[in-house]
């Protein structure tokens, strides 16, 4: 489907996911070269790499919609402009937390991907199709981490105890509806986030269920929402900030 | 990427007295034969300990190494150059894995160098004791600094021993895209706007004099190494390897309209030899002791990354875990 | 003693530069070792690439997938426990190993399994798996190895490892490796400025 009709609905779905996955990508490049084991550190930044290029991928699709070329869109827009859920921006704290948002979030991601691999609009399901092949191996990390760190010492599941009570607020946002939820479904971008988060949080659970973690209540009222609709924490700007200082210094050069 | 500023231990020529003759006699002969050294041959303790010296301090370089380019991982201009960055970095720690791997085979286990490392009983590439102000420096970094690694590398593939040499083998493949990449960056900055190539002449006039520190003190006042470079521990010289650098890399940056800050730097057209302003080496000797600008970061942060790995790596343990020296 | 760090990352963590302690890592700090062996295409012998130190066997291959296959599209990856190879002599140049291979087995009997085979057949390059046999120890694999693989040809040392010991992906992990070729940032190709140098020159001269 390449019409021209309900462009907004699906800019604002690509945009969301490219936001989380520039985000993301951006956090967790934020370990190379200071992670826990060398082999880890390696593993880590190949994935916020692939991220990042994932990113790119739907940035070009978006520009091919008419929005500006994907640095422009990455590096000047404001926080507010940003459609990425919060727990993207987190920062990126201890290497548990990291963990856990990586798993959480890969679940979702690779979810969706495998879901976009038969969306209707034909360049997001070519994108979709290629991509999903990295992300199987992105939540092979991720399953294989927090099953480990999981069960393994008193300190590993205290501490991933906590940042798995951190999460999950945050990472419902990721499921946050757009006012536009509908009008995807109804043109067969995709089937809604409400579906993608029950399947979710199954994935999810069949991996919790097999440490010595619990998932805490989720109590949906307490969910982080707003990032969807450019409502961010103060971490967004910061990031931003950082992440734009070098090419600010002269937007329009080529670095 | 490592620089040659190796600090090879005057060699204690009575040592090898304690050794077998017959067996030093062959492997002496392997050696000269162009054949190489695998793990589980007879070797002299004076050639184990200084391959474990000389890789040791060459995957702490690339560890160490990730610490100043990695200080722009974040502020990168550009999709291109993020991932490219990302990429470069990672490359770096993939590097220390191999080399710190290759010297494990020699009976070292990587915990006792991390250690050695960060309590600053080893050493590392000097040239990363110095600090990375702006985008540039990075650029600068990438480009002449691996640039210096790559001629020290290739001469170092050639050596004896196995292990060290398929690492190079794997560590000079990927250093391409790094050159490459550098040069590139470089490039766009010198022939940009009027900001970018005044910030790539300010970082490359400070970088240049750690540059010229890199390959090591020229030979006339290095250790005497002659057993070394008989067992092909040590491939080429360090004056050697510095006019390698020169001859291939000012022309490079000439071309780009950059200056190099030394006045006396140009090639003898009779000599066909680079002169220049001869390098501080009493700053050499300084900085490499402890007393650069960024020694005690760069320390203090691969502690803390080790310090605050530990509880991963300590739940990562199992019960029946057992480490015995790699096989090649 | 606080201080400003370059790094925006580093200046988030606070350090203190000033450590009476010294660092002790402890035993064991950074795991055991996997030897990891790759096949680049299919049908290929798989050849050994180096190590990870890594927890699990799981741990290796993800670890391993990254460390040597982050450039060169793969079909297939192996890891095994570097404890569980048992290794030969190492040859002179020329030598076959096979040649002075001796029978020490007592007795034979104990469960068939299957063991891999690996010969390096010079210094200095990488071991190539030869193939498998089916015995009851890892002397006698060698052993076994000699009937089915010699053929004279010297092979300067010989690892042998039991199947079961070893790790393997299968067909359906191959999708992991599917876009790597399009992980052109990674690759020379990216980089091309000469079109931008030409014109610089040009521009300076002109």
């Amino acid at each position: 489907m390449d019409r021209a009709g309900g462009n907004i609905a699906l800019k604002e779905f690509l945009y969301k996911i490219a936001d989380d996955l520039l985000i993301l990508g951006h956090r967790n490049s934020e370990w190379t070269g200071i992670g826990p084991l060398l082999e880890e550190d390696i593993a880590f930044s190949s994935m916020a790499q692939d991220k990042i290029g994932q990113s790119l991928a739907l940035y070009q699709l978006l520009h091919e919609l008419g929005e500006e070329d994907p640095d422009k869109v990455a590096f000047m827009r404001k926080a507010g402009e940003f459609r990425n859920c919060q727990l993207v921006e987190l920062p990126i704290a201890e290497y548990e937390f990291s963990l856990v948002r990586h798993f959480l979030f890969d679940h979702s991601i690779f979810l969706r991907f495998q879901e976009l691999s038969n969306s209707s609009y034909h360049p997001l399901a070519m994108v979709a199709k290629k991509l999903v092949g990295e992300l199987r191996y992105h939540v092979l990390h991720a399953n294989t981490f927090t099953k480990k760190l999981g069960t393994a010492t008193e300190e590993s599941i205290r501490r991933m105890q906590a940042a798995l009570d951190e999460a999950i607020p945050y990472s419902l946002g990721i499921f946050e509806p757009s006012p536009y939820e509908q009008e995807l479904i109804d043109m067969g971008i995709f089937s809604g986030e409400r579906l993608l988060c029950q399947t979710w949080e199954q994935e999810v659970m069949n991996i919790i269920r097999q440490t010595s973690l619990k998932m805490p209540d989720i109590d949906r009222d307490q969910a982080k929402t707003g990032g969807r609709s450019g409502i961010h924490t103060e971490y967004l700007q910061l990031l931003l900030d950082e992440m734009s200082e070098v090419f600010k210094l002269d937007p329009g050069a080529e670095w | 990427m490592y620089g040659g500023g190796n600090i090879f231990e005057a060699t204690k020529f009575d040592n090898l007295t304690q050794e077998d003759p017959v067996k030093l006699d062959e492997f002496e002969a392997r050696i000269a034969r162009g054949e190489k050294i695998e793990p589980s041959d007879w070797m002299p303790a004076l050639y184990r300990k200084q391959l474990i010296r000389m890789i040791e301090q060459h995957a702490n370089s690339e560890i160490i190494g990730a610490l100043p380019e990695g200080t722009w991982i974040t502020r990168a201009p550009g999709f291109k150059r993020k991932m490219a960055l990302m990429a470069k970095v990672q490359d770096e720690v993939g590097h220390a894995q191999l080399l710190y791997s290759a010297a494990e085979t020699l009976g070292k286990s990587r915990e006792q160098m991390m250690q050695d490392l960060i309590n600053g009983r080893s050493k590392y590439s000097n040239i990363f004791n110095y600090p990375a102000f702006t985008w540039a420096d990075s650029t600068i970094i990438s480009w002449l600094v691996d640039a210096g690694a790559i001629v020290n590398q290739l001469a170092n593939s050639k050596g004896s021993y196995g292990p060290y040499c398929r690492a190079l083998e794997r560590i000079c493949a990927e250093e391409s895209f790094h050159l490459k990449y550098g040069h590139h960056a470089v490039i766009h900055l010198a022939t940009g706007s009027k900001i970018q190539r005044e910030m790539v002449q300010d970082a490359l006039n400070r970088w240049w004099p750690p540059m010229m520190h890199f390959f090591g003190p020229p030979d006339r006042i290095s250790v005497h190494t002659e057993v070394l470079t008989k067992w092909k521990v040590k491939m080429a010289t360090n004056d050697e390897c510095r006019q390698q650098f020169l001859d291939m890399y000012v022309p490079k940056i000439w071309e780009l309209e950059l200056t190099v800050p030394d006045p006396n730097l140009k090639k003898n057209e009779q000599t066909r030899q680079w002169e220049y302003t001869e390098p501080d080496w009493e700053e050499f000797i300084r900085v490499i002791n402890g007393d650069g600008p960024c020694n005690k970061e760069r320390l203090a942060v691969r502690r803390n990354a080790e310090e605050r790995g530990r509880w991963v790596r300590q739940a990562l343990l199992t019960p029946e875990a057992k480490y015995v020296t790699p096989l090649a | 003693m606080a201080f400003e760090s370059l790094d925006p990352r580093i200046k988030r963590w606070n350090l203190s530069l000033q450590r009476n302690e010294e660092y002790q890592s402890a035993d064991l700090d950074q795991l055991p070792t996997y030897e990891v062996f790759l096949q680049m295409r299919d049908g290929k012998a798989y050849e050994h690439a180096g190590i990870v130190h890594a927890a699990t066997a799981d741990m290796a291959f993800v670890f391993a997938k990254e460390q040597f296959s982050r450039r060169y599209t793969c079909t297939g990856m192996w890891v095994v426990l570097s404890e569980r190879v048992w290794v030969t002599d190492c040859m002179e140049l020329e030598e076959n190993v096979y040649d002075h291979i001796v029978d020490t087995s007592i007795n034979a009997d104990g469960p068939q399994e299957e063991y891999e085979i690996f010969h390096l057949m010079k210094r200095g390059k990488q071991h190539k798996h030869a193939g498998t046999v089916g015995t009851t120890g890892h002397q006698q694999a060698i052993l076994q190895a000699k009937t089915q693989f010699d053929d004279g040809t010297p092979v300067l040392n010989i690892w042998t490892a039991k199947k079961a010991d070893i790790s393997a992906t299968d067909a359906e992990d191959q999708v992991i490796w599917s876009t790597l070729k399009d992980k052109t940032h990674r690759e020379v190709i990216s980089y091309r400025a000469g079109d931008r140098l030409k014109a610089f020159k040009e521009r300076q001269n002109g």
